[in-house]
């Protein structure tokens, strides 16, 4: 085609450009042999990356793997390679998508309402977002037997994480019952994986942000604070009893160490009392008479002192009160 | 001329070869009508130029993806459910006849699945579509605090999700079997409310949890008050055998002073209440005190210079 339009292009113009067509045409010879050169070689020496295995397919028909490095095979139409990651883990995200990755990582997580909220198994909703990490195991498989390998992990993903979480009450689904769900589905889903013989590896099911739908949020919120208040609540009686009882402890002591007290001085007090009767009854018993009248006088003597007004009436006297008068001493 | 020729023997050459990939199966036609067994086996073939015909088929397990529908279940609640299914074209003449090509399939797929789909789920409540055990033992299991076991949650499960998914496999794998497809399985992918039950669920999560906050508020309050009914309790009694202990002992000192001074006192009782007596008098006090006597008594008769009147013996 481009021969024939050089020749129009120079028909044309009317001219006789003879020795000038003929080196433009020895100059395309040139340049379509160094196409099919460049053809050849490009399809014949490929490069396959440190995380990706080669798979080559002679006329169609499977012929081998290659491994990384430099390769070669026959020209395009008769061998095909196909570079597949096998060495690389590859990450599926539901419910979100990483933005910019980095130190801190971006995420976007809106719009995928179809995908996040899910209904737990007493017919509550959740709303879960989750990541697949999974390798390519096998190759050959993977290229060959599910045409579109990745929609189907997705697929599946789907699948077996709907499953677990509606076989689970929302309150495991939000807090005990993540371990448990991240195994159940990797192995949900490595078993679809294995029944469709795709090749793929299940590595690690991580269940990022599970929540209840935003509008149940508060009230969610609200029975933690109930939690915390329950807590509280009862700390504080703790807290009270352990004031009072230990003080209780104390007093009950305080009181029976008084009383001990009293005991003591009780029980000696009586002893030395009767220790002293004792000895003056003893010292009585030598001089009796002597003895009273010096105590009697001593006691009186000891009274008298205290007296500032002495009366003596007539022992026949009856009724001496209304002549006295008593207070008059007073004034 | 000599270059046209070469291009004519290329063309010949390339129209009576065909590749069979690992991923197809072919089946030539000869002016439209099938000849010869589908070839599975994947390389280089040969066929007659421009007559036949190489129609290409995917020999890998291929995807359907519902559209979202809305069903009510048995229960009458709306969901939107959106089911996923894995086929293969397992005879691939027959696929031809019937439905030509990949597009053909997924046309007649919707329209079998769908309704399949739409009365299975229609048939059975709610619950059966979302669970696929009954998982009793969560009613034994201590699941701990802060979990709660909705009534909803302890049913006997019929089928379950398993259950419904294999039952619309089961109704629409023979539908299909005439079209050369075979349903590996079919899944529900999404499951939700639509929007107005939505609502209602949300409104009822918001009571439910409501009625959790304010159960452990007044767990709270009742182990609160049992601590203090506890504390009142061991208060009292401390208090109580404080006290019981402390009058026992002081009763018993009280006994042994007793029994002290009656020792002591009872080698003379009358001496005794002469030495009190006088006591009594020393220890009287008080200020302008007045002495009555009588000019009997025994202090007058001492003051009078008489005998001393003894009253002890």
């Amino acid at each position: 085609m481009a021969k024939i339009e050089i020749e129009d292009m120079f028909n044309d113009s009317g001219i006789n450009m003879g020795p000038v067509k003929e080196k433009a045409e020895r100059w395309l010879k040139v340049f379509f042999t160094w196409v099919i050169v460049f053809w050849a070689i490009s399809t014949t020496i490929y490069q396959v990356s440190p995380q990706e295995t080669g798979v080559v397919r002679q006329f169609g028909k499977f012929s081998r793997t290659a491994n990384p490095g430099l390769n070669f095979k026959l020209p395009a139409p008769l061998e095909t390679v196909v570079l597949v990651p096998t060495r690389e883990q590859l990450k599926e995200e539901f419910g979100f998508r990483t933005v910019k990755s980095g130190v801190r990582s971006e995420y976007n997580n809106k719009g995928f309402d179809q995908v996040r909220i899910m209904l737990t198994g007493d017919l509550n909703v959740a709303d879960v977002q989750w990541v697949v990490q999974y390798r390519i195991s096998d190759p050959k498989k993977y290229l060959f037997n599910v045409r579109n390998p990745k929609e189907t992990l997705r697929d599946l993903s789907e699948v077996s994480m709907r499953k677990a979480i509606g076989d689970r009450l929302v309150d495991e689904v939000l807090t005990s019952g993540r371990d448990e769900i991240q195994i159940e589905v990797k192995e949900s889903l490595q078993n679809f994986m294995d029944l469709y013989d795709s090749g793929i590896s299940i590595d690690l099911i991580q269940l990022q942000d599970v929540n209840p739908p935003p509008s149940v949020k508060d009230a969610f919120n609200e029975v933690n604070e109930a939690i915390q208040q329950k807590e509280t609540t009862i700390n504080q009686a703790r807290q009270e009893y352990n004031q009072r009882v230990p003080l209780a402890r104390g007093q009950a002591a305080k009181l029976i160490a008084e009383a001990e007290g009293y005991a003591t001085k009780r029980v000696n007090e009586a002893r030395g009392d009767a220790s002293r009767f004792d000895q003056v009854r003893e010292a009585w018993e030598k001089a009796k008479e002597v003895t009273e009248i010096r105590l009697y006088l001593e006691a009186m003597e000891e009274l008298i002192t205290k007296i500032s007004k002495i009366i003596v009436i007539d022992g026949d006297l009856n009724g001496v009160l209304p002549f006295l008068n008593l207070g008059e001493e007073k004034q | 001329m000599k270059k046209l020729w070469l291009i004519i023997f290329f063309a010949i050459g390339l129209s009576s070869v065909y590749v069979v990939d690992e991923t197809e199966q072919v089946i030539i036609t000869q002016f439209g009508e099938p000849v010869g067994d589908t070839t599975s086996e994947p390389g280089l073939y040969f066929k007659i130029p421009f007559i036949q015909k190489a129609n290409r088929f995917s020999d890998q397990i291929l995807e359907w993806d519902g559209f979202p529908e809305q069903v009510p279940t048995l229960d009458k609640t709306f969901i939107f459910v959106d089911t996923v299914a894995r086929w293969r074209i397992t005879d691939p003449l027959l696929f031809f006849q019937s439905v030509v090509d990949e597009r053909g399939a997924q046309s007649r797929l919707d329209d079998i699945l769908d309704s399949v789909v739409r009365n299975v789920i229609t048939g059975y409540d709610l619950i059966e579509t979302v669970r696929s055990t009954d998982r009793s033992e969560i009613a034994t299991e201590n699941l701990g605090e802060d979990v709660q076991v909705a009534p909803e949650f302890l049913i006997d499960l019929k089928l379950g999700r398993d259950g419904l998914e294999n039952l619309i496999l089961e109704q629409s794998k023979s539908s299909v079997l005439s079209f050369g497809i075979e349903l590996i399985d079919i899944r529900i992918k999404h499951l939700n409310y639509v929007e107005s039950v939505q609502k209602t669920v949300f409104s009822r999560m918001i009571s439910e949890r409501e009625r959790i906050a304010e159960k452990f508020k007044s767990e709270g309050q009742g182990e609160a008050a049992k601590i203090m009914g506890d504390m009142e309790k061991e208060l009292l009694s401390i208090q109580s055998e404080a006290y019981s202990t402390a009058e026992q002992i002081k009763g018993e000192a009280d006994a042994s002073a007793t029994q002290i001074y009656a020792d002591a006192y009872e080698k003379s009782p009358e001496f005794y209440r002469f030495w009190k007596l006088l006591a009594i008098y020393e220890n009287m006090t008080g200020q302008n005190l007045s002495l009555i006597l009588t000019n009997e008594g025994a202090f007058y008769d001492l003051i009078d210079g008489k005998e001393f009147k003894r009253t002890v013996d």
